[in-house]
Parts: C-alpha cells; structure tokens; sequence
C-alpha cells in the first residue's frame, strides 16, 4: 500500500507510547502508567458493552422479542431482575433467580462434562497396561504406526513396504525409497534407545520398552499416591503418610514443570511486545512507515522526561497526610504488587 | 419464599442440564438448546451490569473529588466514547449507498469502457481478477479501461486492509458495445463494531494495553524468582529442580547442548507431571460434581446470599 | 537507591535487601540483546507438537475444519504465529475453515487475521519451501461465525447445534442455510477435525469437557504456555490428538510447517530470558544458604 492515512499512523505511535507508558510502572507507579492503565479499563469497559449487545443481547433477546418470540420475555425478565439487584439493596433479592439459574445451569454442564472428561477418560487412561509393549512395526496397524511419532507419508511406506517384505531392523525405515530428505531426516532424528523410536518400535511382537513400563508404573504409582495426598478422611501417619509424601514430591516436580512454562510464557508476552514495536508482526510497508524502533525512543524520552518532572514537583510539594500507597523501590514490593507479582494499580 | 422459589428455579434447571446429557429425546434437547441460549443472555447482561457497577463505584469518587479523580473522568470517558463509537450510526436513516453506475452510449463502435472514480485517494479499485490498484494510480492511468462486451464484468472498490471501518462497493456490470459505464463511489465510513473509529479505539489503546500489562509479569517473575524462590525443604529442591530442568528443555539451546534436556522436558511432563495433573483433575472433577448436585440439590445455597 | 551503611553488612544480607530494579534492567537487557544479536540456535519440534502437525497433515482437500480461536491481544505472541502456521497448513491442503470464537476480545483479532492471513496468499518468510498459498473466498472456502458469550454454555451449545448457536447466521448476516459449505455441518461432530486455539478460559479444557468426550471428536489445540502442563493430561489420554503449548510450541510448528518466523525468532531470545530467571533462582538461593549458615554460626 502506498501512505498510511495520518490518523492511522499516529494511532501506532500512540499504541507504542501507552506501551511505554505503563512499562514504566516498573520503575514506580506514575502518571503515564496511570493515565494509560484508566484509559485501558475505560475502553475494555466500551468494547466489552458493545461486543455484547451486538453478539448475543441483540440476537438473542432484542431480535427474538421482535420476531414476537414471546418466550424470550423470560430472560429478558431474570436480566432486568439481575439489574435490579445491581441497583437497589432494597429489592435485591429477586437477583435470585437469575443467579439461580445460571449457578444451576452451569453446575450441570460441568457435573456432564467433568464426569466423562476428566473422570472417565482420565480414569480410563490410568488404567492401562503398564507394561509398555514396542509397536511392532511389522503387524501394527495404522494408527499405532501414527503413534509412534511418524509422518504419515513414512506410516504409509512402513505399510507398503512391509508388504512386499517385512523389516529386519528398524534402521530400515530412514532406507525407504521414496522418502523425502526431511522425512529421511527426521526418522533418523527420532533413534534412540530411551526415550526414542527403538524404545517404542521394534521389528517382531512382544517386546517390551523396560523405560517406557518404568515410566507408566511410576505414572500409576504417582497417580495413586497424589490422591492419597488429598484424601484427608484419614490421618497422614505411617505407610499413608510416607505414600503420600511421595505424592507432594510427584506434585511439586509436576508444579516445577508448571513454572517452567510459567516462565516461558511470561516471556514471551514481552518478547511479544519488542516485535510489535520493532515492528515484526505488521507488514513491512506499515512498519517503514511507522519507524516503531525511534518512536520508542521518543517516548522513553518523553515520559522519563515527565517522571523527572513529576518527582521534582512531588518533592517540592508540602507533605500530604497518610500515605497512599507505597509506590518507591525497596519496600513498596507487597504495595506495587499482589502475591502473584502482577501490578494493582489504583483504579477500581 | 424469598430464597425458595429460586432454589427450586435452580433444581429445575439442573436437573434439566444434566438429565439431558442421559435422555436422547429431541424434545429434551430443544429445551436444553432454548436454556443454553438463556444462559449466555444472561452471561452477556451480567457485563452490563459489571459496566453499571463501574459507574456506581466511580462517579461519587469523581463527584466528591477525591485522589486521583481525573483518571476515573479519563476512565469513564472513554468508555462512553467507546460505547458511542460502537454504535452503527451509519445505518441509521437507511442504508447510504457507496456508489452507483451509469451506463450511457459512448461515441462510435468501440469497445465498452468502465470508468471509475473513487472519493477517497486510498481506495484500491479492482476489475475482474486484475490486481488492485489505488485511486490515485488509477486516475493517472486515465481512470477508466476497456473491458469484453456482453460479459459480466465485477468491479469492486474497497480500502486497503490496513485501512479498517470502511464499506467496500461491489457491482457486476454488462455492458455491450459502444456502451460506457460511470462508476461514482464515495466509500461510507463505518461505525460500531467494526467501525472506523472503534477499531481505531481496539487497535491503539486496548491491544497495545492488554498485551503489555501482561507483558510487565515477565520482570515480576524474575524478581519473584531472585527474592522469593527459596528450597527451603526437599518438596521446594523438587520445585525448583524440575522447574530448571524444564526450562533448559524447553529452551533451543538446551536441545543444541544435548539431546537429553528436552528428552527429559518431555519425560517430565508425560510422567510426573501427568501424574500430579491427572490426580489434581479427578479430585477437582469429583468435587465439582459433588458441589454441583448441592447447588443443584438445593444443599448449596451460599450463592443466593444471606435473608 | 543505597544504603549508606552498605558497607557494615555481610554481602549476603545487602543483596536481599538490593532494588528489584535491577532485576528489572537485568531482564530488559536479556531480552533486548537477542533482538540484537540474534543467535538463531536450532530445534527440534517436540512429540506433541509433531501429533498435532501430522494429524492436520492427514486431512483430505475439501476436508472442513472447525477452527476457535480464543484469545486476545495478550496471547498474540505466543498463539499469532501458530494460527499463521495453521493457515497456511491448512489452505494449502484446500481445507475449508470454520471460524468462531467464545472470547470477546477476539472478533477485531479474528476479522484481521481473516483479511490478511485467509483472504489473502499468505506471504512465505526466509526460505520456505512449500505449496503456493491462495486467497480464499468468504462463505465459499471459509465461514466466519462470530462471537458468543456464554462459555461452557455456548461450548456445549455448538456441541448440540451450531448453527441454532449463531442464529442461523454467519457474521456478516448471510444465512447459514444459503452457504453450500455450512450444509451438513449442523453439530460439531460433523466437522472433521476441531482446532481450538485458546489463550484460557474458555479455551482447550472447556471444549475436551463439553464436547470431545461427549461427542468423541478428532481435536487439536494449541494453548499458552501457563496452560500447556494442565493439558497434557488430554493429550496423554488421547482426547487431545496434539497440542502446541506456548511460543515454543508455536515455533516447533512453523518449523514443521516450513515458515519460520516471530516465534522463531521468540524462541531464540527465550534462551537469555531463561538464563535469567535460572541464575536468579540459583543466586537467590546461595544467598539464602549463606545467611542462613551466618544465622546458624551466630546461634552457635
């Protein structure tokens, strides 16, 4: 495209500078961060009202009464109800019926859901044979060829091939004819004898993966002694309390796992931002335009800038009554920031 | 009565929700399908009512003026403009049109021309599957071309993606020979949802905000990392042992050291890890149900609140 | 920032007193630097990221997928290059697409995509090696639903009936019963293959809990990293045939893909965010120890 129109490109550099902004609450909670934080609640507030009326009031409530759906006077009644309980204390109890409603509807969509997917299939899946036999590739069928971590095109040579004549050694497989180099590639990258394709495949039945049987028994074993943990009908003293000792250290490995993701996708939420100022996710006919890299600057400029200023004011001020709010380095940990370590600024 | 005709309501409708998951008759469906679609009108409701509450709690403060009253004036303000903005003003008074064709007899037998000329210079015309090109290019190639007689031909002018909140105009035109088509457009700018100016609103203030107040918990972590992250005991050695072993797996060096990191990664999320997940699931599972049949059961009440 | 009798305490005691600031900046630089100086250290894709990417693989042309995307401008960086990954999957297998979504914030995020990733070629970066992307048609090669409130309400509401969900309508108004490719495709069960990219809630675990152990559906997800160690679970029990969890995921999947890019380049600087929070775990707790002896010594 040829120009960004002027309003447009001013709205990326005022997109960059409320970034800005509110990183600048790392220093300490200030103005910027302020202003950008009330303004960012302020629209959310406009756009949420606007997606929901249009997305599901209108259809739904506004469209069917005007289709003469009458039925539709019920949900329209429990909202008004539940506006009412927003507005008066007086007469706040009829916002127990829709509340009612939707804690008891959702109630048993979650007994549906949770029963099969998180009781039953998961029951289900603890459940399995431990011993972990290797997939034979030779008689496997496709699906366990597919679980072995195979492109499909290599699955589909696997069952051609073997047809004409069965594999002696799995180092056959990477020899296929008609396998692509990346194919090739990446059956060859796959080997090995832990955790690898020879710990899962092999070329005659009823072999078995001693790492993989020692992994689904520690699963099972894990399994059972977490739940052990959280059955509190019975004291934690003896083989109980040992076994379910086990299970915190089987949850504190899977809750150090969880950090590690944690990490990886606070990360990249900042990662994130550094490309949209470098302007790495827009086209690159929009971010020559915007030049995202020195509008920063200018904005780190400014509201530095605005911060000295601030702090110069604030000092030479007379002092106000109690404080309001720990905002400085050291000490303001526990003010700046829940115990999750996210920042609670001072709107509402 | 107050507080049990609505836990009859709620038995009634749970019971509802969860019998239907057992009963396949259609009609129990219907009626499933009929409360879904009541469910999620009063899901979208209680966001106008969060809305409303946020105007209770803000406008004394601004009235009574108390610290940091401007930033609640900021904050109410725009979300009323927000909410303005993503009202469909354009349709209102009927629809505008966004341009309009006529066709007239061109001087001689010569091939049938289409011109066309669009209002605003960023606008991209289109003819055919011929690539787009912008108004102002057009117009220095003469703003019109020959097209085939007594073959539909699509025009079609529209602003570029970039440019979002505006209506595209889209016409086929047959012309025969000799014949001249004049295509006028003015393009109407759009308001609501997906309007001019509350995208404009959505992709300056909202997305940059909401990404990079996420974004800040990428410092609080490592912070939290240095000043709170202590093994203290041996189930904290265990934290913070998989915690970095899971790390260096799932960073690309790690995999470029050894393979054995990310297999250990792996290893770890499919055993102990599935093994704490799933026990935690099937015990969150089995309390969810068991608190669901009280809500529903009527022994669960707290949610209605005190008489 | 100092403290001016520093030099009568023990290192130990002055670095757990020392400005979080300087963890910030510590921060801020690994995570500039890459940008930089960038490393572009290889990878492999990980088993489950390879499951999802083959599953997809496996679809006939003219397969029709029903594709959530669940998330907002928060989760972009993490589930943005993942969903370009997936477009160009997917239109280059000439797979007609399904789109809605059950997060208010995505409409905006989805109408752009829409516009610049499935209306239009999606445009190859570096060296890729693929099929020609094209630009699909609006209600011919995709649809577009629109948004819903409701979340496990609305999940299991697609689940019982789709079109009834959106009102029978797509989101520009066209009725679901004048699009060819919407015609038997009336549960989710119809389609065949569910993707559902989801920062949250409602997101991955609502949809394996209302409709793919109800309705037994072929699923795949691709999440945020925070949730990926909660869905794994799925994945090992089958429900979930693949899931893609967090930036690193996403990069596993451009690369199996064939078009590497801002995940990729994420992944990369990953490595020193890592480096950070490692050294600071490991520093922290030597300091822990040390002034813990020196309170032991004290005792004593």
């Amino acid at each position: 495209m040829s120009t960004l129109p002027l309003v447009d490109l001013l709205g990326y550099w005022l997109g960059i500078f409320l970034t800005l902004s509110i990183l600048s609450f790392l220093y300490k909670d200030n103005p910027f961060y302020k202003l950008a934080e009330h303004a960012f609640i302020g629209i959310s507030i406009g756009y949420i009202i606007i997606q929901q009326y249009y997305n599901t009031l209108r259809p739904k409530l506004v469209g069917e009464l005007g289709m003469g759906h009458w039925l539709a006077l019920i949900p329209l009644a429990l909202v008004l109800m539940m506006i009412v309980k927003g507005l008066s204390q007086r007469f706040g109890w009829v916002g127990r019926y829709p509340l009612a409603f939707v804690v008891a509807f959702y109630a048993g969509l979650q007994i549906n859901g949770v029963t099969s997917a998180d009781i039953g299939k998961q029951v289900e899946r603890a459940m399995a044979d431990p011993v972990d036999y290797k997939t034979d590739v030779n008689t496997a069928d496709r699906g366990e060829l597919f679980s072995l971590g195979l492109p499909p095109a290599v699955v589909d040579g696997i069952i051609k091939q073997r047809a004409q004549k069965p594999f002696t050694s799995l180092g056959q497989i990477a020899d296929m004819p008609d396998l692509s180099a990346a194919n090739r590639a990446d059956v060859r990258g796959s080997r090995g004898p832990i955790v690898g394709l020879d710990s899962h495949a092999s070329i005659e039945p009823g072999r078995v993966n001693a790492f993989g049987t020692f992994s689904q028994i520690l699963l099972f074993l894990g399994l059972i002694a977490a739940l052990i943990y959280f059955y509190f009908s019975v004291e934690h003293k003896g083989v109980i309390g040992k076994v379910s000792r086990f299970g915190v250290w089987i949850l504190m490995i899977g809750f150090g796992a969880s950090f590690g993701y944690t990490v990886m996708g606070r990360l990249a939420l900042m990662i994130g931002r550094i490309q949209e100022i470098r302007g790495d996710t827009m086209p690159s006919a929009v971010a020559d335009q915007v030049h995202g890299p020195w509008v920063a600057l200018a904005s780190i400029i400014i509201i530095v800038g605005g911060i000295v200023a601030w702090e110069l004011l604030r000092s030479d001020a007379p002092p106000a009554g109690p404080a309001q709010g720990g905002d400085d380095g050291d000490d303001s940990d526990d003010a700046d920031a829940n115990s999750n370590g996210e920042p609670v600024g001072s709107a509402s | 009565m107050k507080k049990q005709l609505p836990i009859i309501l709620g038995m009634v409708i749970g019971i509802i929700a969860v019998a239907e998951f057992y009963v396949p008759a259609s009609g129990m469906r219907g009626i499933k399908t009929t409360l879904e679609g009541w469910a999620l009108v009063l899901a979208a409701a209680a966001f106008v009512l969060g809305a409303i509450n946020i105007v209770q709690v803000n406008y004394p403060k601004i009235r009574r003026m108390e610290p940091d009253w401007p930033y609640k004036v900021v904050l109410l303000a725009c979300a009323a403009v927000m909410m303005l903005t993503g009202v469909a003003w354009h349709t209102f008074g009927g629809e505008r049109a966004n341009g309009s064709v006529k066709i007239a007899m061109g001087g001689g037998a010569t091939a049938p021309m289409i011109k066309i000329s669009a209002a605003r210079d960023l606008a991209l015309i289109q003819i055919g599957n011929d690539a787009p090109l912008d108004a102002a290019t057009w117009r220095k190639q003469g703003g019109q071309v020959a097209v085939k007689a007594e073959v539909e031909t699509p025009v079609r002018v529209f602003m570029p993606p970039e440019v979002k909140g505006y209506e595209e105009y889209n016409a086929t035109i047959l012309l025969h020979a000799g014949e001249v088509a004049t295509v006028k457009t003015d393009l109407v700018m759009r308001w609501g949802k997906e309007g001019r100016v509350h995208t404009w609103l959505y992709d300056h203030i909202f997305a940059p905000c909401n990404a990079t107040m996420f974004a800040l918990l990428a410092f609080f972590i490592a912070s939290a990392a240095f000043r709170a992250f202590r093994m203290r005991n041996t189930e904290a050695a265990l934290l913070l042992g998989s915690a970095i072993l899971v790390m260096i797996g799932s960073a690309p060096v790690g995999g470029y050291i050894s393979d054995f990191f990310p297999d250990l990664r792996n290893w770890i999320l499919s055993i102990p890890n599935n093994a704490g997940r799933r026990a935690i699931m099937i015990g969150a599972a089995l309390g969810a149900v068991v608190t669901g049949l009280r809500v529903i059961l009527g022994l669960e009440r707290s949610h209605l609140g005190s008489d | 920032m100092a403290d001016s009798s520093n030099e009568k305490l023990h290192w130990s005691v002055r670095l757990q007193r020392f400005d979080r600031r300087w963890v910030f900046l510590a921060m801020a630089v690994a995570i500039l630097v890459p940008f930089i100086l960038p490393c572009n250290v290889p990878y492999k894709a990980s088993p489950m990221v390879k499951s999802l990417y083959y599953t997809i693989e496996e679809l006939e042309p003219g397969d029709e997928v029903f594709v959530s995307l669940d998330y907002d401008p928060a989760s972009m960086p993490e589930l943005q290059p993942f969903l370009e990954a997936l477009m160009l999957q997917l239109k280059r297998k000439n797979i007609k697409m399904v789109f809605a979504t059950t997060w208010y914030s995505a409409p905006p995020l989805v109408q752009r995509d829409i516009s610049e990733l499935v209306e239009r070629p999606i445009e190859p970066t570096g060296a890729y090696g693929g099929l020609p992307d094209r630009a699909y048609v609006k209600n011919k090669d995709f649809v577009w639903l629109g948004f819903r409130e409701g979340r496990e309400a609305v999940i299991s509401a697609m689940g019982n009936d789709l079109w009834a969900t959106f009102d029978n309508r797509a989101d520009d108004g066209t009725p679901l019963s004048q699009i060819p490719m919407m015609q038997g495709y009336k549960q989710l069960k119809d389609f065949d293959l569910v993707i559902v990219v989801g920062a949250g809630y409602p997101g991955v675990k609502e949809y394996v809990q209302q409709v793919q152990a109800r309705y037994n559906l072929r699923m795949v997800g691709a999440c945020t990293a925070v949730s990926t160690t909660e869905y794994t679970p799925y994945y090992q029990a089958g429900q979930l045939l693949g899931l893609a969890g967090g930036m690193a995921g996403s990069a596993e999947y451009e690369m199996l893909v064939g078009r590497k890019a801002t995940a990729a380049q994420g992944n990369d600087v990953l490595n020193a965010g890592y480096l950070v929070v490692i050294l600071a775990i490991i520093f922290g707790n030597i300091i822990y120890f040390v002034s813990r002896k020196r309170k032991g010594g004290a005792v004593r």
